[in-house]
């Protein structure tokens, strides 16, 4: 290997080593200790990934419901937008995407306090549908529910599909199409033959990072699902800053963190499957 | 005409709620609500008496500059160094230098306190703050450098070596200028990435408040008003950023 190339990585490698791989594996070390009157025990046993897998498992699997979810809904609208731009805004693209980077930027908190006040109870969705007659009492279950908590992900992670599709898309040349479109591919050929193959990468990037970022969130939980949209990073926060429990909330850590990626595998797999059933190449019509 | 449709959705959900929160920062009812009562400049004017709300909006300020400066330096080298190695190196080193922004950010937190309060017994505070915005931002930087470098025709590299310039003056008088709107770039995405951040923040701070982490105390306390003007104050920062930096690199490169 270049020996300057690994001295100019030298700055960027270190931050790295330290203020990730060794917390992260300090923290990963931590999860086979134990607590004893709120003392950490340097030790080995499996008690906290007992927990994991006695008391959390099923808010686990909703944990990653609400991901696949929100990764899905990402991706499917994300793609949508990112055609539309491509295909049919002509000079207005840039705008759109402008439109998109500053829905990217605005704010993580802003974003989730904006929802709560349009879904709360005296928010702005209840007092139209007042206004207009619909309901005469406001509706509690807009807000502190599971899909209160679903709107509130894809809108903050709308952006981070948008931006890898569109980068996909724009580099999908327009004479691909128009050879297909030559040779008498319908438009839906066309879209499932043409253009998809060419941007499996965006699609894929696009959902993944909507996937992690949701499945490990806990902010959007915290002030919009109530009990009932309760998710694994909350506990995650709570082990360690309210009971403590190092231990525990470093377990359920890496176990949402493994179980998504056990999650990724699985689609990976599936999708692999799926797309080999298709004939790739083959006569159009 | 049913695409105009679609993108009018696309544009009313994604921009709508951020633009409540400009709207309704404006208006003297105390929270978002028609009617939104008549416009005032009070939240503004009471954030600017806010001593709480000065340290805050300082401490983001130092932490957006430093994480700005240091990440585009580490990045930079980094995407000049990845693109003198094979392909197959470049990708698996990218891909382990990304892992930070994979993970959920709560992980990642919570392991840089664990390290810091447990492993080192050193506080936290500030530094600490840009250390872990550095880590998360210089993936970004390194994407956009690497991103223009590609671009860019080394051959002019090497007829200034040819014609006698040394590793460095090379650099400085040809690569640089080459490359600079593109750093300007990535440096302005980190300082909007660094103010955006709330959860790494609000783990490392210790004492002390970013704005992000004085606006979450005053959304979990009560529902004061002046979070919208707060809020709105952000997203003009980080907007303004993200908005100079696509010129930067859209005019200049």
């Amino acid at each position: 290997m270049n020996r300057s190339a690994l001295v100019l990585l030298a700055p960027a490698t270190l931050v790295f080593a330290t203020i990730f791989a060794l917390p992260v594996s300090l923290l990963f070390l931590i999860s086979f200790w134990s607590v004893r009157s709120y003392r950490l025990q340097p030790d080995f046993t499996f008690g906290a990934w007992q927990r994991f897998f006695t008391e959390y498992w099923d808010l686990t699997l909703y944990t990653l419901l609400v991901g696949v979810l929100a990764g899905l809904i990402c991706t499917l609208l994300g793609f949508v937008f990112a055609y539309a731009v491509r295909f049919k805004a002509g000079a207005y693209g840039d705008t759109l995407m402008l439109a998109t980077l500053i829905t990217l930027f605005g704010g993580y908190l802003v974003k989730v306090y904006a929802w709560k006040s349009i879904l709360g109870a005296d928010g702005l969705l209840n007092q139209a549908l007042m206004i207009i007659g619909l309901r005469k009492e406001p509706m509690a279950f807009l807000i502190y529910s599971r899909s209160a908590v679903v709107i509130a992900l894809v809108h903050f992670l709308l952006p981070f599909a948008i931006l890898p599709i569109y980068a996909g898309l724009r580099n999908v040349p327009d004479e691909t199409i128009d050879a297909a479109r030559d040779l008498g591919a319908t438009s839906s050929q066309v879209l499932s033959r043409v253009i998809l193959p060419q941007i499996k990468m965006g699609l894929s990037s696009a959902f993944i990072f909507c996937f992690l970022l949701s499945a490990g969130d806990y902010v959007t939980p915290m002030l919009l699902g109530g009990t009932s949209g309760s998710m694994l990073g909350q506990f995650v926060l709570l082990e360690f800053s309210t009971r403590f429990n190092w231990p525990a909330g470093s377990a359920l850590s890496f176990g949402l963190l493994f179980a998504c990626l056990i999650v990724l595998a699985v689609l990976t797999l599936a999708a692999g499957i799926v797309v080999r059933q298709k004939p790739v190449t083959g006569p159009v019509k | 005409m049913i695409w105009r449709i679609v993108i009018a959705l696309f544009l009313f959900f994604m921009l709508g709620p951020i633009l409540l929160v400009v709207l309704f920062s404006f208006g003297s009812n105390s929270l978002i609500g028609f009617p939104m009562g008549s416009l005032t400049f009070d939240w503004y004017l009471k954030l600017v008496a806010d001593t709480g709300f000065h340290s805050a909006f300082w401490t983001s300020v130092i932490v957006a500059i430093a994480t700005a400066i240091l990440a585009t330096l580490t990045g930079t080298l980094a995407a000049i160094g990845l693109i003198r190695l094979a392909p197959a190196y470049t990708r698996t080193i990218l891909a382990g230098l990304s892992l930070p922004v994979l993970l959920p950010p709560l992980v990642v937190a919570i392991a840089i306190v664990v390290l810091f309060v447990r492993g080192i017994g050193v506080g936290l505070g500030v530094p600490v703050v840009i250390l872990g915005h550095i880590l998360v931002s210089q993936p970004f930087v390194i994407l956009i450098v690497m991103a223009r470098l590609a671009r860019f025709d080394q051959s002019a590299v090497e007829a200034a070596r040819d014609l006698g310039a040394g590793r460095w003056q090379a650099f400085r008088l040809v690569t640089l200028p080459q490359i600079a709107s593109a750093l300007v770039g990535a440096a302005l995405v980190s300082a909007a990435i660094s103010l955006d951040d709330f959860i790494i923040a609000s783990f490392t701070i210790g004492a002390g408040n970013t704005i992000s982490t004085f606006v979450w105390g005053k959304m979990r306390t009560t529902l004061d008003p002046s979070i919208n003007a707060i809020a709105t104050t952000l997203l003009v920062m980080t907007v303004s950023l993200a908005a100079l930096a696509l010129r930067v690199s859209r005019y200049k490169a």
